[in-house]
């Protein structure tokens, strides 16, 4: 497929549409990020920054531990909070969490509930725009990234990635900033297998169809 | 600079000092994402001009009491370094030139960011001027416009600015150092892509009604060649891929 790069102010459609990232003057709707635009007239966002919905799942880091519950950096301009009462683990300064967003106020505060902990690892930052690109259709390109890394990695809808200690983290971060760069291109799994593949000599089967949770 | 004729002489054979026609744009290279820490970052070599600029944000507004709760923030911070250029900016730190310059390219943002969409944030925007050699504020906006789209910060339009003035009583696109300093006048202006809205316009000298119609017309015309400079860096750093290599 044709895909075309626009830049802020482009026209997107003749009509007034509700998408994320455009506006509207009232006649006309036009882009407010970088991003592609295929032969149909789909527009689809290259850089954004995050923002919290309810319901999404999301990797942070512990950063302030007070009386009622724990402050977690979210890749947000506020950060988000776990309160005491929802969890039953005790957290420490610098973990890194999995959690899911309960609730979202009108002036953006965070509340998050169902909170892991995660194991030993690493956390990157990947743009949020991407994140669907990481995980692939029916999560195929995380299957193939925990396969030859031997270890496990978590990709939160806020751009946080957490590889495990276990994994081969030169490698997936090679593979991921591979993705980073080509996001917006057809056939990213097969060529990141063909790079994973050169890379580690090895030609593992990957699983199939599991779905991301 | 004053409007009375220098002995300078800024035009010579009909060609200026280096040797560009009236309506020529001094050799410009622009680069996306240079600063991997930064949430958008670029850079420019516009003529003798080299400025870096980083964009951060939308982030928490510090201090508190800056904070809207109805759009986020803009700040711009201009600097120019202590080693830019070689007699009168050598002192680092904050000067009359550095806050005016650090205002009227924030004000030009102000009024394209969605700021509506981030209440109670700040954005912020870092323009390091290495090195100077007339021109820097409208280097300076095209620039941070290109870091701001590789932030993914919401914009309305795209911007891109050019100095357009007199002098050898010529009108003359993007004055150089000496142009500036010797000239009659000079009018540096900020025009958005799309609809052509004039977002920065300032004047030192004398200028008649005449003259600043035919200088508004040269000034956009510069700036479409200067929007397709833009879409050329942006589109090198999407499409082929040309970036460092994740930042962690």
């Amino acid at each position: 497929m044709d895909k075309k790069i626009i830049l802020p102010g482009a026209k997107i459609s003749d009509g007034r549409l509700n998408i994320p990232n455009t506006y509207s003057d009232g006649t006309a709707t036009y882009a407010a990020v970088i991003g592609t635009m295929d032969g149909a007239g789909h527009y689809l966002p290259l850089e954004t920054r995050y923002r919290a919905y309810v319901g999404d799942v999301v990797i942070g880091v512990v950063v302030d531990s007070i009386h009622a519950g724990y402050r977690v950096a979210l890749n947000l301009p506020q950060s988000g909070f776990i309160p005491t009462r929802n969890i039953k683990i005790d957290l420490q300064l610098g973990d890194f969490v999995l959690c899911k967003i309960r609730s979202v106020s009108e002036v953006g505060d965070v509340d998050l509930g169902e909170v892991r902990r995660l194991p030993r690892g690493k956390l990157i930052k990947f743009p949020s725009a991407k994140v669907p690109r990481l995980i692939g259709r029916k999560s195929s390109m995380l299957m193939l990234l925990k396969t030859y890394a031997g270890g496990d990695l978590m990709v939160g809808n806020n751009g946080y990635v957490w590889l495990s200690d276990k994994s081969n983290i030169p490698l997936l971060l090679k593979a991921i900033s591979h993705i980073e760069r080509k996001a917006h291109k057809s056939g990213l799994t097969d060529e990141i297998a063909n790079l994973l593949k050169e890379e580690t000599g090895l030609d593992l089967p990957v699983p199939q169809g599991e779905t991301y949770e | 600079m004053s409007s009375s004729i220098s002995d300078v002489q800024l035009i010579v054979d009909g060609k200026r000092l280096d040797g560009r026609t009236e309506n020529e744009l001094r050799p410009i290279r622009m680069e996306v994402g240079v600063i991997p820490e930064a949430d958008g970052s670029a850079f420019i070599e516009w003529g003798g001009n080299k400025i870096i600029c980083g964009v951060y944000g939308p982030r928490e507004c510090v201090p508190k009491h800056d904070a809207s709760p109805y759009h986020a923030v803009v700040k711009c911070r201009y600097m120019m370094s202590p080693f830019a250029s070689l007699d009168e900016h050598s002192k680092s730190g904050p000067s009359r030139r550095s806050v005016e310059l650090s205002k009227v390219i924030r004000e030009v943002f102000e009024n394209l960011i969605k700021t509506e969409a981030f209440p109670n944030t700040q954005i912020d925007i870092f323009i390091d001027v290495l090195q100077a050699e007339g021109g820097t504020r409208t280097a300076s906006i095209t620039v941070a416009a290109l870091a701001l789209a590789n932030a993914g910060i919401p914009m309305k339009d795209m911007v891109s600015s050019v100095a357009v003035g007199k002098g050898g009583n010529v009108l003359l696109v993007d004055l150089g150092k000496a142009e500036d300093n010797f000239g009659q006048s000079d009018m540096p202006l900020a025009i958005s892509n799309r609809d052509k809205s004039i977002m920065l316009l300032q004047m030192d000298g004398l200028l008649t009604k005449e003259e600043i119609v035919q200088i508004l017309e040269m000034a956009t015309g510069a700036c479409d060649v200067l929007h397709e400079k833009q879409s050329a860096a942006l589109l090198k750093f999407y499409e082929e891929g040309e970036q460092d290599d994740l930042n962690l």
